[in-house]
């Protein structure tokens, strides 16, 4: 028995760098490795969960991707609501913190508050604002002719579900985006504000040649961060629109769901995670490299 | 270029007095430099020159003009900060030029200048350089450099180096003198380093919880300090202090205090009679002390015994760390012909033409 213990022992001191790690690996292979491989394995296979075994049949499933409409439909969605709410996002997120970065009495209560949104479940939140935008007693319409405009179809319209379900998004991301450039505004060097200021520089020139540029590996950072929630943002749209009407708010990342989890099937779903996956990770790697780029401090 | 006149100036935070009262004026084309310990209110009173710092109340005028009210780029000053305060984002050539380009400079005209600056500080090779990739004393250039380019009225230099290196300090220094003879133009230098001061200034303004101590040439202020703070802050190793009392023997004046005792030149008397027999503040400079030597014989009342505790030798010089009685001295003399031992006793004389007596209560100078 005590040689058994000391010949244990003899080896975990001679192999530490694998024993203690060996923990963390196995349950990292077990969680996220092997779901992975499953998953790029079922891209090659075609399997309706249920109905028999996967079925190997190469790369069928994405030469099939490239002739569906609703893919295609659901790459413009996918660019038309990222693009726009990410945007929105940044420029408003950069916005209020530049406000937020002077102190003002009672700036404490008014960022307290004005992060509310951010911490919200984002389900909850969906199903308040499905409320709010219905046509027929939802307040937002309410609010629209109380000003003498005419009432809004919402998420109703295939025209109007876009830019509403982005004004969803804007409304709860944006104080996330708010609170990591506020974060990089506060550590920003304070001498070259006052040089800029004795070199003649204006308020708006100094945000542009002096605090954009400081700020710029931050945003990129805060975008990136956003980026990978918002290219396959999920709870906000299925909750409010479930991709309608029809499929005109129906992202890459809703149409994977729905193939995999309506349709059941799940070697068609796994190629379509796969592609958007690579969308998120390509868009990632450029604002990466474009973040080291303007890396100056 | 332009004098700068500072007056009844005044700055409080709240509660706190940081500049109180301050009469200053600066001539044109002078190397003025503020000095005084940190918390003096010397960078307070720069910031407020630059317009960083708004006025609590007096006025400030650069040239003619008040500028109390005016936008620190409408003042046309130049400003080198202690951190360098560079873009870090612009190379050296764009940090240079930024100043001239928010002027709506022509292309030409700011490559010109920056050329011209690039070529009295050599900085030529640096000009593509990101500042983080300069090292301190080469930053230190560029933001001097970005000062020149300007051609202000006034330059204004805030602690410049205070974060560099000794040895790159003094040559700084030097450098620093040459550019201000080169461009003839009006500095306001702040420092708490007494030897830059000493070295750069045409006229010094010594500093002190806010108020104005004493300002005059280099030399007068070292020689006449108006008070027992400007003489203690101006030399080093710092003036020697010892609580004593005037005594009058006879007709003859003695400073003595315990285990010291000397007599009182003739010719400070008429200024010593109204303190007969009170407290004084008597100051010696270490270097007012040198060791006594037998040969001269006969004593003239200035002789002190004291004991080495330590000594510093310096190569050309030593500093004699002292005690003598209850009291601390530091003296700085030549190289002496014996090595001094730790513990050895000795006798100093006190060059007492030089001496200072301090009034007790005031600090003012007596003699």
């Amino acid at each position: 028995m005590k040689t058994i213990f000391s010949a244990i022992s003899r080896f975990v001191d001679r192999r530490q760098s694998l024993v203690f790690p060996a923990p963390a690996v196995i349950v990292l292979f077990l969680i996220v490795i092997i779901p992975i491989v499953f998953n790029l394995y079922l891209t090659f296979t075609k399997w309706t969960i249920g109905l028999g075994q996967p079925r190997f049949i190469g790369f069928d499933n994405f030469i099939e991707l490239f002739g569906d409409e609703r893919v295609w439909n659901g790459v413009k969605v996918m660019v038309y609501f990222s693009g726009l709410s990410l945007t929105l996002e940044l420029a408003l997120g950069l916005l209020i913190a530049l406000y937020f970065n002077r102190a003002f009495k009672g700036s404490e209560i008014v960022q307290a508050i004005y992060i509310i949104p951010f911490a919200a479940t984002p389900v909850a939140v969906a199903l308040i604002w499905r409320i709010m935008l219905n046509p027929e007693i939802g307040v937002m319409n309410y609010l629209l002719q109380s000003v003498g405009l005419p009432p809004s179809l919402w998420v109703s319209s295939a025209a109007m579900v876009i830019p509403t379900l982005v004004m969803v998004d804007v409304w709860k991301w944006t104080p996330m985006i708010t609170l990591i450039v506020l974060a990089g505004l506060k550590s920003l060097p304070h001498d070259p504000y006052e040089a800029a200021r004795i070199d003649g520089a204006s308020v708006l020139q100094i945000f542009w040649y002096i605090t954009l540029p400081l700020i710029r590996p931050v945003l990129i950072a805060a975008l990136m961060l956003r980026s990978l929630d918002n290219l396959k943002e999920f709870d906000i749209i299925y909750t409010i629109t479930q991709g309608g009407p029809g499929i005109a708010s129906e992202t890459l990342y809703l149409y994977s769901y729905t193939v995999g989890f309506s349709f059941f099937k799940a070697g068609y779903g796994s190629a379509l995670m796969v592609v958007v996956f690579l969308i998120v990770l390509v868009f990632n790697v450029i604002m990466n490299r474009l973040r080291h780029e303007s890396q100056v401090v | 270029m332009a004098n700068v006149i500072l007056k009844n100036l005044i700055k409080r935070y709240g509660s706190v007095t940081a500049v109180d009262n301050l009469n200053i004026e600066i001539r044109d084309r002078e190397f003025a430099v503020l000095v005084g310990p940190s918390g003096c209110g010397k960078t307070t009173a720069l910031r407020m020159i630059a317009g960083l710092e708004t006025v609590t109340s007096g006025d400030i005028y650069i040239g003619d003009t008040l500028v109390n009210d005016m936008a620190p780029k409408d003042r046309d000053i130049a400003m080198v900060f202690q951190n360098y305060a560079l873009y870090p984002h612009m190379n050296v050539r764009d940090n240079l030029g930024f100043g001239l380009k928010m002027r709506k400079f022509s292309k030409t005209e700011i490559d010109r200048r920056v050329q011209e600056a690039a070529d009295i500080l050599g900085i030529h090779d640096l000009l593509e350089r990101k500042p983080k990739e300069l090292s301190g004393g080469q930053r230190q250039r560029v933001a001097v450099g970005r000062a020149i380019v300007r051609k202000p009225k006034v330059f204004l230099f805030d602690e410049p180096l205070s974060n560099l290196d000794a040895k790159l300090r003094v040559a700084m220094r030097a450098e620093i003198s040459k550019l201000h003879r080169r461009l003839g133009a009006t500095i306001v230098y702040v420092t708490h380093d007494q030897v830059e001061a000493m070295t750069m200034a045409d006229r010094i303004f010594i500093m002190h919880n806010g108020t104005l101590q004493q300002s005059g040439m280099p030399l007068d202020v070292y020689n006449k300090p108006a008070n027992r703070f400007v003489a203690g802050f101006i030399g080093s190793p710092a003036m020697n202090f010892i609580e004593t009392r005037l005594v009058r023997e006879k007709d003859t004046w003695f400073i003595a205090s315990e285990g010291f005792k000397v007599r009182l030149p003739e010719a400070f008397y008429p200024r010593v009679e109204p303190y007969a027999d009170r407290p004084v503040i008597f100051g010696v400079r270490p270097e007012d002390m040198e060791e006594h030597d037998p040969a001269t014989g006969s004593d003239s009342g200035n002789t002190l015994t004291v004991q080495a505790e330590v000594v510093e030798t310096l190569g050309f010089e030593v500093f004699v760390y002292l005690t003598c009685g209850p009291h601390a001295l530091v003296a700085r003399m030549e190289v002496p012909k014996h090595p001094l031992t730790v513990g050895q006793t000795l006798e100093v004389d006190l060059k007492m033409a030089q001496i200072h007596l301090f009034d007790r209560e005031t600090s003012q100078t007596i003699v």
